[in-house]
């Protein structure tokens, strides 16, 4: 091709400082400074606070949460939402235990409760990606039906007595102090910024949750890619129920009930949007660690549960708030300068 | 251009607009348009796609506050602000898509505006009230029936019922019949009739100029956003029309260097589909551009479609390469080399919030990854300083939101993200429109040169005189059907513009009868915003 004369030179290599005042800006940069506030506050508060032994218990309060929003950041970035993970964790673990009630080999059992999870996801995805029903009523319809199947499975009985290797991979520490969940969820957040925020796929994630019909019309599969999202969503769900029953050492019906609600906290907190196609895993990372400390930090005060749950809603209120207000701020900024320009300009 | 229109008859004009222009972002969509409807009369307003009907109907009905000129009514200058404001001044309009309230039944769409009677409905007054104004229209519906149900002509009645009912004075009708079928149109005429006889003003808005030649008293001709002539129907004809219609200059075009034809591409035989368009015959060179004209609504974007696989075809045969293909997906298409730029660059051609180098290389992501999936940035980076060169596309970094370009170098990001596919056959839908002179040159050039390397391209196009002046061969359609093809030295202006209006055969709207405008069909508006 003969064409005119080549653009100009690209000019995006600012200073070291710009690029650091850049981030810092930018919402994982605040998220970033609120952890630091929440942590400094907690030691000087608490003595006990940055012991080891805190910190795996820390993690341990939340672990199966924490888990499943690594894969709900996947889904709500495509702009689509998951509700029924809550109910996939009470029906994998009621499967579960059923099938151990009734004298089924129990490593079997786990396995079957696997795959039941991967087959809710596998359901849920079919709605979604191919029939195109918003993922908001599907999900929503199933949260109801799966719990639905868990109620059916175990009644109102707790089920427990599960084989002491199984309680002690949820309670106890298996590496270096670590318990298996944890270890399990490292591993995980490491995967999930890899393909999230490296791969072709995690690619694909943000393009269809920014313009579906931009994707479509680029040849990009996004039932394809839609599919495995549920798929995953309900393994990884599946999973944490199971590691759940484990924690707990017993199930009932109503396992998990409303966990649903602080996952998709902790996603949106960390700049996730709820329309899709923005934010990114680091920051979903910083809010689940600034949730998790701030929790810690008011138990170890001493502040009662109720008053901790009505300061993380505050927090999301103003999670929402925030790049609204800086907008606008930033906007009556820019008028006023436009403005006194024009001014200057007519002098 | 600057001499007004004949003087107004002596019981004086309704409506009158002087010297109005209104200008967009680099367009000039009207320049000192002057004309004026009388009481009683049926005023068709003719032009081609562009010439600025659109804008003129939305500066009537207060969407556009005109940049310069006056309006008046009654012969009093009137500021008209909004559509509200328009509505009281008895200014209404409808549209070739009725907009009906679905779910609520006749009566209540025909009084949907009147909110001034008070907190109670009174249902026995409304119904009768509304079964007055159908009478008036000559028209028989049950006022108690949902509008769900009813036909498209039906739901004009409606509407044109609902403008009765605020008194209107003029009414603007922008293409009423385009999706009617004969006998439907019929009965609209009869209702215009009854309208015209009650003294209201009527502007007709038509591409059918056997209809429009039926129906009007009056007929005026705009072209580039000009007035070009007024007369009464009795003292022009078709011909003379036309040839107003298509006196553009064919200034500052860069025409296609003749190339030699290469061998066959793709012949495509009898394809269809189904309520869209039908029976589609040609056949695509390499090497050539093959042009598609058509006004509003002809359905060239659809057939583009259907060869990229977005909508597919429902019957016919494409042989590509030797080999017969039936496409029934964007993937399948890419996989044979077909490539689409999509006339709707900001919805369907690009990820706004997302960097160019992102969407430069969003179809052919795959070789972008290495083997565990991860993306190769520097090679993607690469790639789009590639054609940031080549195209000289103007950003201040290739990371920064594609959004924020201007739309002539967002255009050029879109021909780099299908340019980078390779691909055999580029479909080009309307890649000029909206952007800036030079840029519109520049792609000329990089169409020229791609053909040149032996691209197959198609252009649809409703500039004529960028499809002259870039196409080997010309298909004009008409309303979903393939009306001829031209070689380059037959295909004038007059000649595509004769076809693309249907000066033979008539208004048959059986196969569009009742079929709403498609997602991503020729929804053509005719100014770029």
């Amino acid at each position: 091709m003969s064409l005119s004369q080549p653009a100009a030179p690209a000019t995006d290599s600012p200073g070291f400082l710009d690029k650091a005042w850049q981030r810092l800006k930018s919402w994982e940069g605040m998220l970033l400074a609120v952890l630091l506030i929440v942590v400094v506050f907690n030691a000087v508060n608490t003595p006990s606070y940055l012991t080891f032994g805190n910190w795996v218990n820390l993690f341990q309060l939340y672990i199966e949460k924490i888990i499943i929003a690594l894969i709900m950041t996947f889904i709500i970035i495509n702009g689509e939402i998951d509700l029924s993970v809550a109910s996939i964790m009470a029906l994998s673990a009621a499967l579960m235990a059923f099938l151990h009630e009734k004298e089924v080999a129990f490593p079997l059992a786990v396995l079957i409760g696997l795959l039941a999870g991967l087959v809710c996801g596998l359901f849920n995805g079919f709605w979604i990606a191919f029939v195109g029903l918003p993922s908001l009523v599907v999900t929503l319809a199933t949260l109801i039906a799966y719990r639905g199947l868990a109620l059916v499975l175990v009644q109102d009985r707790s089920i427990g007595n599960f084989p002491v290797w199984f309680s002690n991979l949820g309670q106890k520490p298996l590496v270096g102090g670590l318990p298996f969940a944890l270890i399990l969820f490292i591993a995980g957040v490491a995967l999930a910024i890899v393909i999230l925020q490296y791969s072709g796929f995690g690619r694909s994630v943000y393009v269809i949750g920014n313009n579906k019909d931009v994707a479509r019309y680029s040849g990009v599969n996004v039932r394809g890619v839609k599919m495995w999202l549920f798929i995953a969503s309900g393994f990884i769900a599946g999973l944490a129920g199971i590691l759940y029953a484990a924690h707990l050492g017993a199930m009932r019906g109503s396992t998990a009930d409303g966990f649903e609600l602080d996952i998709i906290t902790m996603v949106l907190l960390g700049g996730v949007s709820i329309f899709g196609g923005t934010g990114s895993l680091w920051g979903v990372l910083l809010s689940i660690l600034i949730i998790l400390n701030l929790r810690n930090g008011m138990g170890l005060a001493n502040i009662s549960g109720e008053i901790q749950k009505g300061f993380v809603g505050v927090l999301l209120i103003l999670s929402v708030l925030a790049p609204n207000i800086f907008g606008r701020v930033q906007e009556s900024y820019n008028r006023r300068r436009r403005l006194s320009a024009a001014e200057t300009a007519e002098a | 251009m600057t001499q007004s229109p004949p003087r107004s008859p002596r019981d004086g004009p309704i409506f009158e607009l002087r010297g109005v222009s209104k200008s967009f972002p680099g367009v000039q969509a009207l320049s000192d348009v002057s004309f004026f409807l009388n009481p009683g009369e049926v005023h068709a307003l003719i032009g081609e796609n562009g010439a600025g009907k659109s804008t003129l109907i939305k500066i009537m009905t207060g969407i556009y506050a005109p940049d310069q000129g006056e309006i008046l009514l009654d012969g009093q200058p009137v500021q008209i602000r909004n559509s509200m404001e328009a509505q009281t001044l008895g200014i209404a309009a409808i549209y070739q898509e009725p907009m009906v309230f679905p779910d609520l039944n006749v009566a209540e769409n025909i009084f949907i505006s009147h909110a001034d009677r008070g907190p109670v409905v009174r249902w026995g007054r409304m119904y009768k009230d509304a079964r007055e104004i159908l009478d008036r229209l000559d028209v028989k519906l049950d006022v108690r029936q949902p509008a769900r149900g009813l036909t498209l002509a039906a739901q004009q009645a409606v509407e044109i019922a609902k403008a009765i009912s605020l008194d209107v004075r003029v009414l603007i009708m922008d293409e009423p019949t385009a999706s009617l079928s004969a006998h439907e149109v019929a009965q609209l005429f009869r209702i215009v009739n009854n309208l015209r006889n009650q003294g209201v003003a009527i502007l007709f808005i038509g591409h059918r100029l056997e209809e429009v030649f039926q129906i009007a008293d009056r007929v005026t001709v705009l072209r580039d956003g000009r007035w070009i002539s007024s007369a009464p129907r009795a003292d022009v004809t078709t011909e003379q029309v036309i040839r107003e219609m298509v006196g553009r200059q064919i200034d500052d075009f860069f025409a296609k260097t003749e190339t030699n034809r290469g061998e066959l591409l793709a012949s495509v035989r009898g394809l269809t589909r189904d309520g869209v368009f039908s029976d589609m015959n040609f056949d695509v060179y390499k090497g050539e551009v093959l042009g598609f004209a058509g006004l509003v609504g002809a359905r060239r974007t659809d057939v583009g479609l259907a060869l990229f696989g977005i909508n597919p075809a429902t019957s016919g045969e494409i042989v590509y390469e030797d080999k017969s293909v039936n496409i029934q997906s964007p993937e399948q298409a890419m996989r044979l080399g077909i490539a689409y730029v999509t006339e709707d660059r900001r919805q369907l051609g690009l990820v706004l919030p997302m960097s160019v180098v992102v969407n430069v290389t969003l179809p052919t992501l795959p070789r972008y990854l290495n083997r565990l999936g991860l993306v190769k940035r520097s090679q993607e980076a690469a790639t789009a300083r590639t054609y940031q060169e080549k195209l000289s596309i103007r950003t201040p970094s290739l990371n920064g939101e594609v959004g924020k370009l201007s739309g002539g170098n967002q255009q050029k990001v879109v021909l780099s993200k299908w340019l980078n596919m390779e691909p055999k056959l580029l479909i080009l839908d309307e890649p000029t429109r909206g952007i800036d002179v030079r840029t519109k040159a520049e792609v000329h050039h990089i169409i020229n040169d791609l053909a040149a390397q032996g691209l197959a391209i198609i252009l649809i196009s409703s500039d004529l005189p960028e499809v002259l002046a870039m196409s080997d061969r010309v298909i004009v359609m008409r309303e979903g059907r393939q009306m001829g093809i031209f070689p380059r030295d037959e295909a004038t202006q007059e000649t595509i513009m004769t076809t693309a209006m249907g000066q033979v055969g008539t208004a048959n709207g059986a196969g569009l009868n009742g079929q709403p405008a498609t997602e991503g069909g020729s929804a053509d508006s005719e100014v770029p915003l």
